[in-house]
């Protein structure tokens, strides 16, 4: 019984994790309609801004990875403004500027910290037990920050002008502008809004994981799926799917190893698809 | 109120030149029907003065100011609202919050009249379903509203009465009426139901292969014969087959 428990609470967070990622992910995509292939790229930076401002300037982890939520964002705003932005309708070339600043930022990680896994190991350590049920801190710790941003997150777009004005995107952009709405302005800050949480879950999730250029590869991999599974542009759908998917993962590593995880969440993705093509909460694909 | 002046418009897509030299005025307040045969370039003339399009020449001109080729969010914040010929409202929401949208977005506070109008649409009774799960007339008020609520001083209607059955109809003419009496709104409707363009319209442009064909009351336009010939007697033509 104490391994279903503890692989729930492992799963929940792991959840968590991926609900931020898939949400930013999703986002870009709801708002902007612009698959955003360096979304894990901008994961992987937050580790190593944080990394950075840790082993390199002596800051604090929390002030790190605050640095590394901000330093992502800001990067994802100047993308989006500077080169997506002239290009926003054609969906193949903003497709194309992704997948060339993910590698242009795995090659600049790689030319400057080489391509060894960093030493960068989660300030808090030791395990919290509740009778026969032991959790590391670490991921309590992860999760209780992953569910605070997606609350903050959900407060932003569903309690604020700029959410409301950001969801009046998402659901019809000429209808949003014929009524004043401004992409050239709110657009980067979605792009921000997302990256910005892809660098935070990098800054939080690559001390207890590992930090390599490799590691923003996954995790759009991961991001693809939840979003996919949870249908595409929906904010309820990626984060419904992205805990489906991290039970499923834990329950699955816990009970048959670490391997069959994947393959039953592609048999799943696969068996969805083909009896509900818009995911579990998507309404329509947007056409291209 | 604000007159809204057009100057010599054109549009070209490459080679294609949908209207030239279009020239008109809309005085404030006032109330003119646009007609013409499919691909006549109604639509675009919407388009390109609300900012969807760029014009290839021409100006636009509102309340003496010139908005021309501003982007659509800019030319809405001055006052210049439109329509879709589809539905334009935000499917996922209910009524309710496509209003509030619309309210808030247009920066305006909530237009004189707005909740009579909502009444009279029978959408007040209907404000917590979601748009795109009401009946299609119902939608097409709910995006004639929606235009309103944002607060604009001239109105462009784009075949507002397309996809309504005939009974329906009648509510466009008390649409018109009510937003030119509460929000003192200037309305330009592009419609291809001839009825209505009768009933409402002081002034009709008739506009054809991209030129004016004949600008005036439409007593004395529609009995033009080269207005007939070119588009009512297409209309009876395809009514007939």
């Amino acid at each position: 019984m104490h391994q279903f428990l503890e692989a729930a609470i492992i799963g929940v967070g792991l959840g968590a994790q991926y609900a931020l990622l898939a949400l930013g992910f999703t986002l870009i995509f709801g708002i902007l309609g612009v698959v955003n292939f360096a979304h894990g790229g901008f994961y992987m930076l937050g580790g190593y801004v944080a990394y950075t401002c840790v082993a390199g300037l002596g800051l604090a982890y929390p002030l790190a990875v605050v640095v590394a939520m901000l330093a992502t964002a800001a990067l994802g705003w100047l993308f989006e403004l500077l080169l997506i932005e002239p290009l926003i309708d054609d969906h193949l070339a903003t497709l194309m500027l992704s997948l060339g600043l993910y590698l242009i930022i795995s090659t600049v990680v790689l030319a400057i910290f080489g391509p060894i896994s960093m030493e960068f190991a989660f300030p808090v350590t030791g395990s919290f037990h509740a009778g026969s049920v032991y959790l590391p801190r670490e991921n309590l710790i992860v999760l209780a920050v992953c569910l605070v941003a997606i609350a903050c997150l959900w407060l932003v777009l569903f309690r604020t002008d700029l959410g409301r004005a950001l969801r009046a995107l998402a659901d019809d952009r000429a209808v949003g502008m014929a009524q004043g709405l401004r992409p050239r302005l709110l657009f980067p800050l979605a792009f921000a809004l997302a990256t910005g949480l892809a660098g935070l879950t990098g800054a939080l999730v690559t001390p207890i994981l590992s930090l390599a250029p490799g590691v923003g590869e996954p995790v759009l991999a991961t991001s693809f799926l939840t979003v996919i599974l949870g249908g595409l542009g929906s904010l309820g759908g990626a984060a419904l799917a992205a805990f489906i998917v991290g039970l499923v993962e834990a329950y699955t590593s816990v009970y048959f190893g670490g391997s069959i995880g994947a393959l039953v969440l592609f048999v799943m993705v696969l068996l969805l698809l083909v009896f509900r093509p818009t995911g579990l909460l998507g309404r329509d694909v947007r056409g291209a | 109120m604000s007159e809204l002046r057009i100057e010599q418009l054109a549009k070209r897509f490459g080679g294609l030149r949908v209207f030239q030299d279009l020239s008109f005025t809309l005085q404030p307040g006032g109330l003119m029907g646009v007609i013409g045969p499919n691909g006549a370039g109604k639509t675009t003339l919407i388009n390109v003065i609300s900012g969807r399009q760029p014009p290839s020449g021409g100006k636009v001109f509102l309340g003496g100011r010139d908005v021309t080729g501003q982007p659509t969010h800019a030319i809405s914040r001055l006052g210049i609202a439109r329509s879709f010929q589809q539905t334009n409202t935000f499917r996922s929401v209910s009524v309710r919050e496509n209003i509030a949208r619309a309210v808030l977005f247009g920066r305006r506070g909530r237009p004189a009249g707005l909740d009579r109008l909502l009444q009279e649409f029978h959408l007040t009774e209907r404000l917590d379903e979601q748009s795109d799960k009401l009946p299609y007339g119902l939608q097409k008020m709910l995006g004639l509203a929606m235009a309103y609520a944002i607060g604009p001083k001239v109105l462009l209607l784009d075949e507002p009465a397309a996809g309504l059955e005939r009974g329906e109809r009648a509510q466009i003419d008390a649409f018109v009426h009510h937003v030119r009496t509460h929000g003192g709104c200037s309305v330009l409707i592009v419609e291809h139901d001839m009825d209505l363009i009768r009933r409402l319209c002081p002034r009709i442009l008739v506009l054809d292969a991209g030129n004016v064909l004949a600008d005036g009351a439409p007593a004395d336009v529609l009995a033009r014969p080269d207005v007939i010939k070119a588009y009512l007697g297409a209309v009876d033509d395809e009514e007939d087959a």
